[in-house]
């Protein structure tokens, strides 16, 4: 943000997976996803409320679990802390795991900022027997801490009323003391900063970060900035070394962690020994080593279905009355331009009401409901050993999964991964996989004319494709891949607040993105078709087409408009070929609708992907990745082709 | 001592050493496993899959690769609850 507004900042900010984005929004109303799934929020929202008449930019951050980022998420949220020096921040704690969520607080202590705590998710930490005196809490912390409930709203009020207070007092906050021997060395260290020198936050604060450092070119910035200090702090870190027998930034964690288990310990108690829930229960046969992959495909496969089962009914529902009408404007307008116009707008607006929202709408609510409830990262501890055998692990799982709702927000997701070598391969393997636009061409073409089973056969074949091109990328790029650490948060019921306001976050984008990028290229098609001008591309492309596919040569030009959006191929094929849905298998063959489905699938990213891929992995991957996929798309389908009239 | 790889599922284990890289210790740290904190071994996945291992202390459950849980080094303390 260049140009900062005179509002003042509030930051929300804490562990990943503590309900900071479901009290974000509710505050701000309908802005961010939440889920269940650590790390979410991949780049910062912002928004900006009225609370009693004052005007607040309210900041929600990528949850991090400590002031140390080790992925590029926790970067995004750090360096916005950083530099852009909030008035007030909001740490937002998960009551039910306090112990581990008090070490990032005291680091935000540490900072000294305006803070108050918004001590999360109370009615699971009452269920886990937990009760927190909030007065001792506050007491020790010396910091204001409002008990919330954010799925519910409750404890929103007092939580903005105590912002403003605090905002209002500007009352300073003095760091937490560790034990003696360690808080002599770091004001040692403090006192070697010069007076000049810029720091973040205050000089402890600095002090202690450059101890804890481990960035091999943060050292070498400091040896040519000052080699003075790099000495003075190279004797701390080696003193602290040989007291502990431990690392430096070992030391200081243990403080941290130590200090905060006391402070749980003397604000709460665990008033009755746990027994198991039920949810628990649950857990245990959905990560069993064998009823876990039992239940994994079962899930998938009932996924799968649902969405068949809900679309297709619905499709058939919705476009016959959009067949009617386009008789009817046929019948009153005949070949003129009025005629293309008009049915290029509502092969556009009924292509998106009919052909796509049918099957998009159930995918978007299941995806939400497993997000929601915490499977798709217990899909990552069982999908770890497959993905050790095509060179990637675990954590590339739940970009895999998001790939199939949509490879844009899959793509950014991979930033979670903390290697470079990891999070390239899997950009370039999300691509592949059936995002809704796909999964409607697939359900929408093979399913509905074929029938469900060729369809999910698809879907098979789609996965071992993706297993062997992970095996051949993987096998030209060798490189460090850390392997799998990863939080697996409680298994949660589902709140249907929750997953509809996510499906409805989804479908909005969808009809403001999306929807007009459909209505537009079919009116353009129709445009192109009454000058004819679709004929000189089809022309053009007819080697491919016709030739290496044997596809009717109309179907060039939906091509060049499926690299805008993939649902545009499937919508305009039908106004290319000039035939409505249900006729549809009079002018092509079962074998051309396989292999075109196949080549549209594949053949490549779309332009919002390209466009992502480019942001987030560079220009090269991003031209990497389209040969890729033509390169795929061609060889398969020819393939595909031999295969089909051999058979 | 034994590899958290090789512990058995239904006994209390003390963190010994957690070897491996500084960056997968540190994240070990943020993620609140500490040298000498109480884990228990929750589930091990088929095939030399991930192990899932939750700590008392921070009360959080994290799946970790069996590389990283290899260079993990525990000593067993008493029985499950």
């Amino acid at each position: 943000m260049a140009t900062k507004d005179k509002h003042p900042d509030i930051i929300f900010l804490g562990q990943p997976n503590c309900g900071k984005s479901a009290l974000f929004n509710a505050i701000a109303g309908l802005k961010v996803e939440t889920s269940n799934f650590p790390g979410t929020t991949v780049k910062h929202t912002h928004s900006e409320v009225n609370v009693a008449g004052k005007v607040f930019n309210i900041i929600d951050l990528p949850g991090t679990y400590s002031l140390n980022p080790s992925d590029e998420i926790e970067k995004v949220a750090l360096s916005h802390l950083f530099f852009e020096e909030p008035d007030l921040i909001i740490n937002v704690v998960d009551a039910s795991i306090l112990g581990r969520s008090l070490e990032l607080t005291q680091e935000l202590i540490e900072l000294g900022y305006p803070m108050v705590i918004a001590l999360n998710m109370m009615d699971l930490a009452e269920k886990k027997g937990i009760k927190t005196d909030i007065q001792k809490l506050e007491k020790l912390l010396g910091v204001p801490v409002i008990p919330t409930v954010a799925i519910h709203g409750r404890g929103i009020k007092e939580l903005l009323v105590t912002a403003l207070q605090t905002l209002e007092e500007r009352r300073p906050i003095s760091p937490l003391k560790w034990t003696r021997d360690v808080e002599d060395k770091v004001e040692e260290f403090q006192r070697a900063i010069p007076e000049n020198f810029l720091v973040v936050g205050n000089r402890r604060f600095a002090a202690i970060k450059m101890l804890e450092v481990g960035k091999r070119f943060f050292n070498q910035t400091l040896k040519d900035m000052s080699p003075d200090l790099k000495k003075a702090r190279d004797k701390v870190r080696d003193d602290l070394e040989n007291m502990h027998g431990v690392p430096a930034y070992e030391v200081i964690a243990a403080e941290r962690h130590h200090l905060a288990a006391k402070i749980f310990e003397e604000s709460s108690e665990v008033v009755r020994i746990r027994k198991i829930s039920w949810l628990e229960r649950v857990d245990d046969i959905i990560m069993h080593p064998f009823l876990g992959y039992l239940i994994l495909l079962a899930v998938f496969l009932a996924f799968f279905f649902i969405i068949f089962q809900v679309g297709n009914p619905l499709e058939e529902l919705l476009l016959n009355p959009i067949s009617g009408l386009r008789i009817f404007l046929s019948g009153q307008l005949g070949t003129g331009i009025l005629f293309y116009l008009l049915d290029g707008l509502l092969q556009g607006i009924g292509g998106g009401l009919a052909i796509v929202l049918p099957y998009f709408l159930p995918l978007l609510f299941l995806m939400s409901f497993l997000e929601d409830i915490g499977y798709l990262a217990r899909t990552s501890f069982l999908m770890d050993t497959f993905m050790h055998r095509i060179g990637l692990h675990g954590k590339s799982v739940s970009p895999f999964i998001l790939g199939f709702g949509c490879n844009v927000p899959a793509i950014i997701s991979t930033r979670i991964l903390e290697s470079r070598r990891d999070k390239v391969i899997t950009t370039l393997l999300i691509p592949f996989i059936p995002c809704t636009a796909r999964t409607t061409i697939i359900l929408a073409l093979v399913a509905f004319y074929l029938g469900p089973v060729w369809a999910l056969g698809f879907y098979v074949f789609n996965i071992i494709l993706l297993g062997v091109l992970g095996k051949i990328i993987s096998f030209f790029y060798k490189g460090p891949s850390p392997g799998l650490i990863l939080e697996i948060p409680s298994l949660k019921i589902p709140s249907l607040k929750n997953i509809w306001k996510k499906t409805y976050f989804q479908l909005k984008a969808f009809a403001k993105f999306a929807w007009p990028v459909l209505i537009v290229g079919s009116v353009v098609l129709g445009i192109m078709q009454f000058f004819h001008l679709d004929r000189v591309i089809n022309v053009i492309l007819s080697p491919l087409v016709e030739r290496a596919l044997g596809l009717p040569q109309e179907l060039g030009v939906t091509l060049v408009f499926g690299f805008l959006r993939k649902e545009l191929s499937l919508i305009m094929m039908l106004q290319a070929l000039g035939v409505d849905y249900h006729n549809l298998m009079s002018v092509i063959t079962k074998e051309q609708l396989i292999v075109f489905t196949v080549f549209v699938s594949f053949f490549i990213p779309c332009l919002s992907t390209v466009a992502i891929i480019w942001r987030e992995v560079g220009k090269k991957i991003a031209f990497l990745s389209m040969g890729l996929n033509i390169v795929v798309a061609i060889i398969l389908s020819i393939l595909i082709r031999i295969f089909l009239t051999l058979s | 001592m034994i590899r958290l790889t090789d512990a058995p599922i239904d006994r209390r284990l003390k963190i010994v050493r957690i070897g491996g890289g500084h960056r997968i210790h540190r994240k070990l740290l943020s993620l609140g496993f500490h040298k000498d904190d109480i884990i228990e071994l929750d589930s091990r996945s088929i095939l030399r899959g991930p192990v899932l291992v939750r700590g008392l202390t921070s009360d959080t459950s994290v799946a970790l690769g069996r590389g990283i849980a290899r260079n993990i080094l525990v000593e067993i303390v008493g029985d499950k609850r």
